[in-house]
This record gives structure tokens, sequence and C-alpha cells, in this order.
């Protein structure tokens, strides 16, 4: 190596950074206009940088399990939104419905206890761990005498829910994936297509047919404003509750992934999953513990969703375009790449909320943006922002 | 194909055109209109599932954005052809989005200003449906080719993905500023004339006329040309195929029956809205191509046929019945799956078949059933309960079954022929016969064997399994 090629700049690692800084002056150059010559308010621009902090963090917990069901079996689970939507309804139910009868608390504790023995065996390794199974056993007689009794909050409902749509994220894996373990992957495409159909058509039968008010007894949920400058900033206490839930959910993502034998096995299975099958890793194990923990993540971000918006639309339609955009999120981002999933929602949140901000009149082009940028990313680089590169060699 | 039978096929093809006639002419003078109707939609959904064939099956790349094309097509015929009273109900509407230009594009108004006065007259509303037809056919086709260039530089899923996109573009827009004009946004065209896209001649003769332009194409250079696409990208690049120009062809043609199939389902259902063309359609004609048999013409369409009559006749399936018979219809379909899934494994060879578990599921599903039937006469479970949207996961549930056991479809690539019919090529090995003889008889693969002898005579034993 040279002096001469030392001194040259790297431009793949240039370019991003560069786009990123231009959009950036772009982006400060129009609000200073918009402020200065047509009198928008600066409050109008933070309330906009708080709502896009908001669903940007959402569509993050929900691309997080998209991207990382995608590096280890290279499946875009289309069923993922369905699955957001499965944790807010079940969390719904939790805490509208209890107390339960006992047919539906048996039910909803077995459910919710085989969560808790997922997560137990998470740390433990093995499912005929005394710890897992006497913590199974001993959750589900708490959960049936909890259920029976007491009308459940919403942070409990969102715990059990997590638990209990974890568990659904494996069911998922274990009757329509892992079948197709070998198959060519349009058969699994077309197969996860087929899932989130079913799970939207279940969600109907199972849930209901109605819009449903979302609205637990809780203080986050209150109206709150401030002052910037000569404008107020009228907003929402949750706001702050879905940021900082999904840094730490995030947090403890990555802790988990990066610290822990059963996250470093999901990273050497993501690598070469046969290689790993050689080194001892189980790696049937290591998809189901990525989808439970996808599917946690869907669960909290379906909850916040609730929370930050009122309501739930019908079980068919709910998940889906959340799902699509969170799914272009985590393309975006990088998809198969963690911290590519989270900068790809936090990014697209942000093109939402915005850029109808900066650009009057295109709140109606809102949802094109997502599909818009997930195809230009894809055509003009596919590995996302912080990705590997997924071209095909001879 | 040999050509001293091409006579006798071209005879019994036109003796099966005629069947056909005869059997349209029983559903036209029949009482039922409902089988009218479905009849018809079969006809549309037909072109529109072996249009999507084009892409899927012959040429390997999973397209999803088949609805978008349709509503363009779609959208295109319904404001070509809309009448008079339509465009006068739309101008006077407070809502409406469109303005005097787009709603004067019509083919009575192109035909008048060409003096073709004839042409403008009501008898005459078929010829200028044809040419509304073609016209959206047409512009989905220059739509088709917009997903040429990415279709050249990404693999299956990612290039599935991006068509999804390009559909679900295509519906969002429709419904703003942008394509508003066009479209009168969310409200859509009411009063689009019926009398074409729910009349079994006109739906089915253009079926005809599709499977025949399909069934040529995939017999001919351009087909195998495309066929060796799907089996091998770099290959077939390799071997002088020109992927953009194919992969164009592809998907205009294909775009070109979807924009067809599209203005004649707008006239099916007499009125143009968005919340028609939704990806459900797109996913139902993935399950018609997936269930049939990718890349067969015939599956295709036995697919439709199977597609259709459940959305269709499923309505007994969605009354308002008891849990007790419900759950005794679960245990007949935990029976059911259970002995499938035991016939299934011992078709396949594979072990262990599941004898155990298979009786254990069967009986399950058997106790499950009893109890469903005996349970309301002692009082339990009579409480009624509605099952919504069970055709759609009844298809859903087909779908992922067929991709767990048959991925290639029922028919696989097979096409009908008159040959299988008249069992001509019976005594004639088939194609795997025909590969395991080439290496049986091939010295130089077989003197690479360790131990020539004994491998041989077991694939002999074995015969063309």
């Amino acid at each position: 190596m040279s002096k001469l090629e030392s001194k040259r700049l790297d431009l793949r690692i240039f370019a991003p950074w560069a786009v990123g800084l231009g959009v950036l002056a772009v982006v400060l150059v129009r609000i200073a206009y918009l402020v200065n010559v047509e009198g928008f308010s600066v409050a109008f621009f933070v309330g906009a940088f708080l709502q896009s902090a908001q669903l940007g963090s959402l569509y993050a917990l929900i691309a997080l399990g998209y991207t990382m069901v995608y590096g280890i079996i290279r499946l875009i689970n289309f069923a993922h939104g369905e699955v957001f939507m499965i944790g807010a309804f079940i969390a719904y139910f939790l805490f509208t419905r209890t107390p339960y009868s006992l047919p539906w608390a048996v039910v909803t504790a077995l459910l919710t206890g085989l969560g808790v023995m997922y997560v137990l065996n998470l740390w433990r390794g093995r499912l005929n761990d005394p710890v897992v199974l006497a913590g199974g056993a001993g959750s589900f007689g708490l959960l049936v005498w909890l259920m029976t009794t007491v009308q459940l909050g919403w942070i409990p409902a969102l715990i059990f829910s997590m638990l209990i749509t974890g568990v659904v994220g494996i069911g998922l894996d274990r009757i329509a994936y892992r079948p197709l373990r070998g198959a060519p992957r349009i058969s699994l495409l077309i197969t996860a297509i087929a899932m989130s159909f079913f799970l939207q058509n279940f969600g109907v039968l199972a849930f209901t047919r109605n819009v449903t008010p979302f609205r637990p007894a809780t203080s986050w949920t209150q109206a709150m404003q401030f002052q910037v400058g000569d404008g107020t900033v009228f907003m929402s206490r949750v706001i702050f509750l879905v940021v900082i839930l999904t840094v730490v959910l995030v947090m403890i993502l990555t802790q988990f992934v990066s610290r822990t034998r059963l996250g470093k096995a999901m990273r050497a299975s993501a690598q070469d999953a046969e290689v790993a099958q050689m080194m001892g890793i189980n790696v049937n194990r290591v998809i189901a513990t990525t989808f439970l923990l996808g599917s946690m993540l869907a669960a909290a971000a379906g909850v916040l969703w609730g929370l930050t918006y009122g309501t739930l639309s019908q079980p068919a339609v709910m998940g889906v375009l959340p799902g699509i955009k969170a799914f272009a999120a985590a393309v975006i981002g990088g998809i198969g790449s963690l911290p590519g999933a989270v900068v790809g929602g936090v990014l697209l949140g942000f093109m939402e909320n915005f850029v109808t901000a900066l650009i009057p009149g295109t709140t109606q082009y809102k949802d094109t943006f997502a599909f818009a940028l997930l195809v230009l990313v894809l055509l003009v680089k596919p590995s996302g922002i912080i990705g590997e590169d997924l071209s095909e060699k001879v | 194909m040999k050509d001293e039978h091409r006579i006798r096929n071209l005879a019994l093809t036109v003796g099966g055109l005629g069947l056909l006639a005869v059997a349209l002419l029983l559903v036209d003078q029949g009482t039922s209109t409902k089988l009218r109707q479905v009849a018809a939609l079969f006809a549309i959904w037909g072109v529109a599932t072996i249009s999507l064939n084009l892409i899927n099956g012959v040429t390997g790349i999973l397209s999803l954005g088949h609805h978008g094309f349709m509503l363009l097509g779609g959208y295109t015929t319904a404001l070509l052809i809309l009448p008079n009273e339509g465009r006068a109900r739309i101008s006077a509407s407070a809502r409406s989005m469109m303005n005097d230009f787009t709603l004067g594009l019509s083919v009575e108004n192109w035909a008048r200003s060409l003096g073709l006065d004839a042409l403008a007259e009501p008898e005459m509303l078929w010829v200028r449906f044809i040419v509304a037809l073609v016209i959206g056919g047409l512009v989905a086709a220059v739509f088709g080719l917009l997903v040429v260039a990415p279709s050249l530089r990404l693999r299956g899923d990612y290039l599935a993905i991006v068509t999804f996109g390009f559909g679900e573009i295509i519906r969002l827009l429709a419904s703003t500023d942008l394509l508003a004009p066009f479209t009168n946004g969310a409200l859509g065209f009411s009063g689009v004339p019926s009398l074409m896209g729910r009349s079994v001649w006109w739906t089915f003769a253009i079926l005809v006329i599709t499977v025949f332009v399909m069934a040529r194409l995939k017999f001919s250079s351009y087909g195998r040309a495309l066929q060796a696409i799907r089996e091998d990208e770099i290959a077939a690049q390799a071997m002088g195929i020109n992927l953009a120009y194919h992969k164009a062809l592809a998907f205009s043609l294909s775009a070109f029956f979807a924009g067809i199939a599209g203005g004649l389902y707008v006239s099916w259902l007499a009125s143009a809205r968005l919340d028609s063309f939704l990806f459900f359609l797109t996913f139902f004609f993935l399950v018609a191509v997936s269930v049939g048999g990718t890349g067969s013409v015939t599956g295709t369409l036995f697919g439709t046929a199977l597609v259709v009559g459940v959305l269709q006749y499923g309505d007994p399936l969605e009354q308002s019945y008891p849990l007790g018979t419900w759950l005794a219809m679960g245990g007949v379909a935990v029976a059911l799956g259970g002995i499938g899934t035991y016939l299934y494994r011992r078709s396949r060879h594979l072990r262990p078949s599941g004898m155990r578990v298979g009786a254990a599921v069967v009986l399950l599903g058997i106790a499950i059933a009893t109890f469903g039937v005996l349970a309301p006469s002692y009082g339990l479970l009579d409480t009624p309960f509605r099952a919504f949207g069970l055709r759609r996961i009844g298809l859903a549930v087909l779908l992922v079954l067929i991709m767990v056991a048959r991925p290639e479809g029922m028919f696989g690539r097979a096409e009908f022929s008159w040959a299988w019919l008249l069992r001509e090529r019976r005594d004639q090995p088939t194609d795997t016969e025909r590969a395991q003889d080439a290496w049986l008889s091939n010295p130089e693969l077989r003197e690479q064997l360790d131990d020539p002898e004994p491998a041989a005579h077991s694939l002999d034993e074995e015969g063309g399994r």
C-alpha cells in the first residue's frame, strides 16, 4: 500500500455521509425559509420533529423483527405486520375484558406460561430444565389466579401480550416456515404472503370486525403543551413513552445479541447457517428465538401504536400498511443489520412527517413515500444504508 | 409437433370449442343468473391469471403487482366507455375531481371528431368497448415496461417486493391529486356498461383468445427463451438470450392482458372503484396459479375455477352455526388432516411415516367431532357463531399446504394436449426415464463409479419412479 492510496477518499464510506449531510442542509435551509419568509412558527417544526421521532420509533420496533428473520433465513416475513396487529389486539383484550371466566383465563394463561417458558429458555438454554419448567408451571398458576380476579392495567397487558405474541411468532415459524427449510425462496415468500392473508382474516374472525378504541386508564396519554419561541407545541405525553420504551427495548436486544451465547449463536447462524450447525448450534432453536424476539418487539409496537393513536383499525387492515412501511424501513436501513433497521425506521418516520411539513400539499402522498423510497433504494443501493452487498455472483 | 396429426388436432380443437359453445349456450339461456355471473367472472379472472402465469410460471419471476395493471386497464376502459349519463352525473356532483378535459375522453367523442358518426351510435357500443379495452390494455402494457428495468438488477424476492411496490404506488397515486382528474379519486365511476362484462359469450371469447395466444407463445421460441430464463438466468444469458428484450416482452404482454381483464372486470362490476383493485386480487390470482400449476395454462384455469368457486359459492361456510357444529367441522378437518398427512408422508417415503402420531390425530379429531355433534343436545355449546372470512382463510391455508406438499401446483408445468387425451405416447419413456437411460448407457459416466454394478442394478429395479 503506497502513501498515495491511503490519501484517496473511500467513496463507499464517504458517499452516505455526504448524502446525509446534504439532505440535512437542504432541510435546514427550507425550514429557515419557511419560518422567516412564509411565517411558519418554529413550534410547528418542533411538533413535527417529535411526531417523527414517535412514528420512527414505532417503525423501528417492527423493522427489527423483519431484519432479524431475514438475516438468518433470508425470508421476508410478510406476516410480521399481522403479528404486530395480533399483539395490539391481545393487549386490548387483556386490559378490557379481564377478569376472565375460567376457560378463557386457562387458555390465555397457558399461552403466557409458554411464553415465560421460552423466555426462561433463552437464559437456561434447554426447555426441559427444572427452572424453565417450574417457571412455566408457576406462572401458569399465578396467571390463572390473576386473570380471574383482577382487571389488568396496560403495563401487565403489554408484558403478557409480548409473551403471547412471542409464542404466536414461534408457532408461525413452526407451522409455516420450518417445513419449508430447504425450499426455494420463492416458495417461502409465497407461504409468507399466504400466512399474512390467513392472519388478517383470522384476526377478523377471532377479534372483531370493527374499529376498536384503545384507551387504557393511564396518565401517559394526557395532552400537554409547551412554548417554543412565540408558538405552542401541542402533543401528548405518550411520545416520551414511545421513544423511551423503544430505546430501552433496542438496547436490551442489542446487548442480548452481542453479549450472550444465544446472541452469538444468532449472529453465527446469520453469517452461515450450515457451518453454524456443524459447530453444534441448534439452528432451529435459534430461528425460533429470533421469531420470539421479533414478535415481542412487534407486540410492544402494537401496544404503543394503540396508545399513540387511541384506536385500532379493523384487524384485516391494521397491520398491512405499517408492516409494509416497516419492511421498507428495514430495507432502506440495510436488511440483515440491526442498527440498519433502527436507522431506516427513524428515517422513514421523519420522511413521512417532516417532508409533509416542509412541502405543503404533499400530505396525500404520505403513503407513497415509503414505497417510492423502497423501490429507489432497491434500484440504486440494494444493500441499504448500512448493509452488506447482496448482488448475485455467478 | 408431429405434422401428421396437425389437421386432426385442429379438428379436435374446433370440436372442443364447439362443445364449449354448447355449454355456454346452456349457461346463458339457463335460469340461474348467478351461474352466468360466476361463469363470466371465471373467464375474466382466467384472463388475468393466465397473464400472471406468463410471468410467474413461464418466466419464473414472482410478480405481485398485478392488481396495479388491472387497475390501470380497468379505469382507462371505464373512462373511455362511460356513457354520457354517467359523465353528466359526475360533472354535476360537487365532490367530483374530474375536469372537462378528462370527462371529454371517450371513444364516442373521438369517433365523432374523426367523422365516424356511425360508430357513436348506441348499437355500436360493442365496437367502442373493444377499442376501449385495447387502449386500456396498451396503457397497462406501457406501465408493465416500467418493471423491466428493476427486473434486470434484482433477484427473486426483492423483485417481488418491487412489483408489489409498483402495484401499491399505482393504487395510492390513483387517489391523489395527480391522477384524480382521471380516476375521480376515491369516488370512482359508476354506471359502466355491464353488457359485455357480464356476458358469458364476450368474456369466454376473450378468454379463448388469451389461451390461444399464451399457448402459442409458450410453445414458440420466445416461450422457450422465457423458460430458459426461469431455469437459469445466467446460463440463458450465456446462450445468447437477450434478457432485457425477453423480460420486456413477458411483462408488457402480461400487463396488456391484465389491463384487458381489468377492463372486463370493471364492466362486470358495472363500476370502477379503487377498493376493487386491492392486493387481495393479486393474492387470489397467486393462489390460482400456485395451486393449479405454475407454468401451465391448463392448471391455471383449474386453479381459477377453484378460487372463483370457493369465493362465490362458499357462502354456506360463513353462515351462523352453533358452536357445536363448528367444533364438529373442526374435528372432521383435524381427522382428515391426520389421514392426509399420513398418506402424503407414505407417498413420499418419508420416515417416520407418522403412523402412530397420525392415528392419534385422527382419533382426536373423531373425538372432537363426536363431542361437537353430541354437545348441543346436552345444552352445551349452542351459542351461534359466525365465521367471517372463512373462505379467504381456507384459500390461504390451501396455498400454504400446496407450498409444503407440492410447490409446483396440481398440474406442475404439464399442459393439456390431444395427444395426452388420446393416450398416444404412453409407450414412450418419460423424461426421467430417458435421463436415467442416458446415464446408464453412457460408458464414460459409468466408469467413474467405484462400484458400478450394485448401483446400476438398484437403479434398474426402481424403474421410472
